[in-house]
């Protein structure tokens, strides 16, 4: 199925100058061909030569889509860097779209492997998941320097229960 | 760098003052709060005109009253009533007093219609005697009688207090018992001798002071057995009353020989001076009829008699008349009854106009009422009551109440059983049930003020608590409980045998459930914490003896239950002792109190005990630090704080600050104040302790701030045990000045502890003032290692802004304590402030942050929302119809 499709839609754009003379071969058999020429031979190679280039382009393709990551990572340091560790809307919403990117790259793995008609992209899948992890563990460590993360017993400390007291006592100053 | 810093500080209290700044609106006076003014029991009344009644109490008080509703005009506060009272109120153009006591005298002329100061002078005399004062034309008159020797007169002009320089002496062996002598008119006059060769002596002191006139007492009104007694009728006619049997002879004492009248009268009897006319005014009231009261008016001279019978709602029986007035046949009689109320009658109507509750003007014992749910609303609760789950049994109760529920609403008429005394949404609405000195109860509604019902104990008296008066009042059940009613008791002291009396009532109605007389001295007083199964906590007698009693002796098994975990603990003044004992000993025969520890303070007298408010919770389980650590707090609930005063022989006075623990006896943290005096108040709070006293060496009051910690892990998370103690707690200390001098102190408290923590300090000048917590919190090294952690640098003076104090401008006499209650709006805390004036207010320490602002415009936000919503509709009405326009274009 699909390397029916991808057949035609290679003669969607593969002009065939030789179909014409096909037919006309077929129709003016008593024609010679011209020295030299050969029916074949070019076709064949050409077809060849084309199909390791797309291959080359896909692997490429998809190399760059999961370097992409990767790649952010310089500049979401950055933008962390620029944005310094007070807690405002600004930083808040940076920190909130460091988050969610990676998040939603991660989501978005397979349809955005699916425009690669390489199935066997495993590696390339495996480097795009490592890049977005890194990017995740960036905006950690932007909410652990800006002081988010519940890391600390202060955090924790209303969720305390008081003691129970286990003696009751009463009295106060003689009556009498 | 200095500058910054001090800058900085500067603007972080003044931060933290616009955080404080929880006063009033203008609009808001008299909203949350209520004020009412005291005089205390009547000593002396005498009318100024028609219109008033000048009156001077036992409080060392003068005021004036007005004659139409018995509201003060004007008041005046004079010394301490321990040592100084007032012996002489004399009305004329102006109010003349003399007061004073050891100390020296103190006498001063009053305007009569505005009450103010128009001269004073003192009179240091070393004579601690009884003295008499004798006012005659312009002079003033001091009588100090030598029993069994002699008399001293000694004259003074009565507006500048100059004398002759001369002291009278006159023999006067005849002077036997300082109880049978009065001061009559001009006349000072004695009684002396045994019923039959008794004899009167009297002195006329306008003119002939060395002249005594004696005459036998049966030459004046016959030979009868029984002992005479004098009474002075506190009027300008030197008229006294001779007292036989019960019965009184009106006798006018003359330079020869005394007229006398031959009225028989009672002893309750007031001269009523009517132009040339003199009426004597009694009242009588039977014992088995006290609500009838019988006034019998006899006219002097001519002996006309007339009786007239009036109803009296005040059931305590009548004291004795203070003063009365007549204009023609209108008369006007103040008397005062056994529980210090006073009121005014009107003749010959016979009406009483009104009645002033003078016992509210010492109050020992407060406890703040959660009121029950309306009928409708218990009704809606007891739908869930029934645990069975039976479908029809639920459909059957949930048909009847919604049936009641139409009939209420089709009849419009609540239950007439408790009309307006219902728990309104936020808890505000409360009973406060007051007991006072005299032995009256009170309940007090919070909104109004109004007194919701009374009760008269006689022969009633307060226990002494450390220099105060006090009686135990404890709720043994709330109104939670709705088909059960709500159950208080207050334990008082028999005037005469000095028992326990245990008084059990429904505090909403009033109502009596029980009045028993001990047959035994109270020594110390437990409401138990356990409920039975009718939600009623049982109370723990530990008698002079060491008995254990229970009430109800119901409560038995649930003590034995919690035996081992229950403990009581005695701070025995007298001894200087504090003794631990507990319970774990008892067996179902013999409930027994075991002392298990004991704690000797030596030789300093104990001056304060303070234990943690049973209900206060604590939210916040621990401070967090700079660095993100939490310091636990060391939460013990059966800490005590004990402040002691030692004598010293270089440093005057030691004050010992100890915190010790309850239950096992352990100290658990001490400091020393040395020349540090008296008056020592506590509060001790959540895992804190505030205290004040006097600073001898400075002479200032400072107050003192302890805080304890467990320090950055909890021993135990989920119980705390004073058994297991690991470590001792560590503790943080700090010192202030504070620019006042507390009466009475303390803190908030609110129905989660979430709210923060105010400090309400009564002042001497008659303010209420709060003062945040965060004010007093020890800082040690914490504020300075991490000045960022927004800590109030510490300032040794503690600043007390005017908006700070709750009462406004309405200034409180003789604060004796402070009595807080949480409502059930977290933000909100209700405060009742008594001394001689009651105040009632409610404070919101970090403002009122569960309520919306009262000036929320409800109906702007409505209109808004409401024109949105419209606006949208007709918007995207208006858009479909463009967009297929120009979809057909």
């Amino acid at each position: 199925m699909a390397t029916n499709k991808i057949q035609n839609r290679r003669l969607k754009w593969s002009l065939d100058s030789t179909r014409n003379n096909r037919v006309s071969t077929v129709n003016d058999t008593v024609l010679a061909s011209p020295p030299a020429y050969s029916t074949s031979g070019t076709l064949g190679s050409s077809e060849v030569a084309k199909k390791t280039d797309t291959g080359h382009l896909i692997i490429k393709k998809s190399w760059e889509l999961a370097l992409a990551p990767i790649k952010q990572v310089p500049m979401n340091l950055f933008i962390m860097y620029m944005a310094g560790n007070s807690i405002s809307i600004f930083p808040i919403m940076m920190v909130g779209m460091l988050f969610m990117r990676p998040i939603q790259a991660l989501f978005s793995l397979n349809s955005t492997f699916k425009m690669l008609e390489n199935s066997s992209a495993i590696g390339q899948k495996f480097v795009y998941i490592l890049g977005n992890f890194i990017n995740i563990g960036l905006a950690l460590y932007k909410c652990q320097s800006m002081g988010l993360l519940p890391t600390h017993s202060s955090d924790w400390l209303a969720f305390v229960e008081p003691q129970v007291r286990q003696e009751y006592l009463g009295g106060g100053v003689a009556l009498f | 760098m200095a500058t910054f810093k001090s800058i900085s500080s500067i603007f972080l209290v003044f931060l933290t003052f616009l955080n404080v700044a929880i006063s009033l609106y203008e609009d808001q006076i008299g909203k949350f709060d209520w004020k009412q003014s005291y005089i205390g029991n009547i000593k002396f009344g005498s009318f100024d005109s028609v219109k008033r009644v000048v009156v001077a109490t036992d409080e060392n008080v003068i005021a004036s009253l007005h004659l139409k509703n018995g509201q003060i005009a004007w008041r005046q506060i004079l010394e301490s009533p321990h040592g100084n009272q007032i012996e002489l109120l004399h009305v004329d153009k102006e109010v003349i007093t003399v007061s004073g006591g050891e100390s020296g005298w103190y006498v001063r002329g009053w305007e009569l219609n505005l009450g103010t100061i128009l001269w004073e002078w003192t009179l240091y005399s070393d004579k601690s005697l009884k003295g008499y004062w004798v006012i005659s034309k312009d002079q003033l008159i001091h009588l100090v009688p030598a029993v069994g020797s002699h008399l001293e007169i000694t004259t003074y002009e009565v507006r500048t207090g100059r004398n002759n320089g001369k002291t009278l002496r006159i023999s006067a062996p005849w002077i036997t018992d300082l109880s049978k002598c009065v001061t009559a008119g001009i006349y000072w006059t004695c009684i002396s001798g045994e019923s039959s060769s008794a004899e009167l002596h009297y002195i006329d002191l306008s003119s002939q002071l060395d002249k005594v006139y004696n005459l036998s007492v049966e030459k004046l009104i016959g030979n009868a057995p029984g002992k005479v007694t004098l009474r002075s009728l506190q009027y300008a006619e030197p008229d006294i009353l001779l007292i036989r049997n019960g019965v009184g002879r009106y006798v006018r004492l003359q330079p020869e020989l005394p007229k006398v009248f031959t009225y028989g009268l009672s002893p309750n009897v007031a001269v009523a001076p009517n132009g040339d006319q003199t009426l004597l005014i009694q009242l009588e009231s039977s014992s088995e009829n006290p609500e009838n009261i019988q006034i019998h008016s006899v006219e002097l001279e001519e002996g006309k008699e007339n009786r007239i019978e009036t109803d009296y709602v005040n059931k305590t029986g009548i004291s004795h008349i203070i003063t009365a007035l007549c204009r023609g046949s209108a008369c006007r009689v103040l008397f005062s009854a056994q529980d210090h109320s006073i009121s005014l009658l009107q003749l010959p109507a016979g009406k009483v106009a009104w009645t002033r509750e003078e016992a509210l003007s010492h109050i020992v014992a407060t406890e703040f009422l959660e009121l029950p749910v309306s009928e409708l609303d218990a009704s809606i609760e007891h739908e869930f009551d029934s645990v069975s789950g039976d479908v029809f049994g639920t459909l059957y109760h949930r048909l009847t109440s919604q049936a009641r529920q139409l009939s209420v609403l089709l009849t419009g008429q609540q239950s007439t059983s408790n009309t307006g005394l219902v728990r309104d949404e936020f808890g505000l609405h409360k009973l406060i049930i007051v007991a006072t000195n005299v032995g009256k109860l009170f309940a007090i509604d919070t909104i109004t003020g109004n007194v919701v019902w009374s009760r008269f104990f006689n022969n009633v008296e307060s226990f002494s608590l450390l220099n105060k008066h006090g009686m135990l009042l404890f709720v043994q059940r709330t109104a939670r409980y709705s088909p059960l009613i709500p159950q208080c008791v207050l334990l008082m002291k028999d005037k005469i045998t000095g028992n326990g009396i245990m008084y059990t009532f429904d505090p909403i109605t009033g109502e009596s459930l029980q009045l028993e007389r001990l047959s035994y001295q109270i020594n110390q007083v437990m409401l138990l914490p356990y409920e039975d199964d009718e939600h009623l906590k049982g109370l723990l007698i530990l008698s002079g003896d060491s008995q254990v009693h229970l009430y109800p002796s119901s409560s038995k098994s649930i003590l034995l239950k919690h035996a081992s975990t229950t403990f009581l603990y005695t701070a025995n003044p007298k001894q200087g002792t504090l003794h631990g004992l507990s319970l774990a000993y008892s067996t179902p025969e013999n409930i027994k109190a075991v002392p298990t520890w004991s704690l000797n303070l030596g030789q300093a007298e104990l001056v304060a005990v303070g234990i943690r408010p049973i209900n206060e919770r604590v939210h916040s389980q621990g401070r967090v630090l700079a660095d993100r650590s939490v310091l636990y707090k060391y939460v013990n609930p059966n800490l005590l704080a004990i402040a002691t005063i030692k004598d010293d022989s270089i440093h005057k006075h030691v004050l010992n600050i100890y915190l010790v623990d309850g239950v096992t006896g352990l100290i658990v943290y001490s400091t020393v104040h040395k020349r540090a005096d008296k008056p020592v108040h506590l509060v001790h709070s959540e895992n804190w302790l505030v205290y004040s006293y006097y600073n001898e060496r400075f002479r200032r009051i400072e107050l003192g701030a302890i805080e304890l910690y467990e320090g950055s892990v909890q021993s135990n998370s989920t119980a705390f045990s004073s058994h297991a103690v690991s470590q001792l707690p560590h503790a943080e200390a700090q010192a202030y000045i504070f620019p006042g001098t507390p009466l009475a102190m303390q803190a908030t408290i609110t129905e989660r502890g979430i709210t923060n923590k105010h400090i309400l300090v009564g002042l001497s000048n008659g303010a209420v003032t709060e003062i945040p917590w965060a004010f007093l919190e020890p800082r040690g090294n914490q504020g300075i290692l991490n000045p960022e952690e927004g800590y109030i640098p510490y300032i040794p003076e503690l600043p007390l802004p005017s908006e700070a104090t709750i009462n406004y401008n309405q200034s409180l006499a003789r604060i004796r304590g402070l009595q807080v209650a949480p409502a059930r709006l977290e933000s909100t805390c209700l405060v009742l402030v008594h001394g001689l004036d009651v105040y009632y207010t409610r404070v919101t320490p970090s403002k009122t942050f569960d309520l919306l602002k009262e000036d929320f415009d409800h109906w702007l936000i409505a209109i808004v929302l409401i024109g949105l919503t419209v606006a949208s509709y007709v918007t995207k009405r208006l858009a479909s119809r463009k967009a297929l326009k120009q979809a057909w274009k």
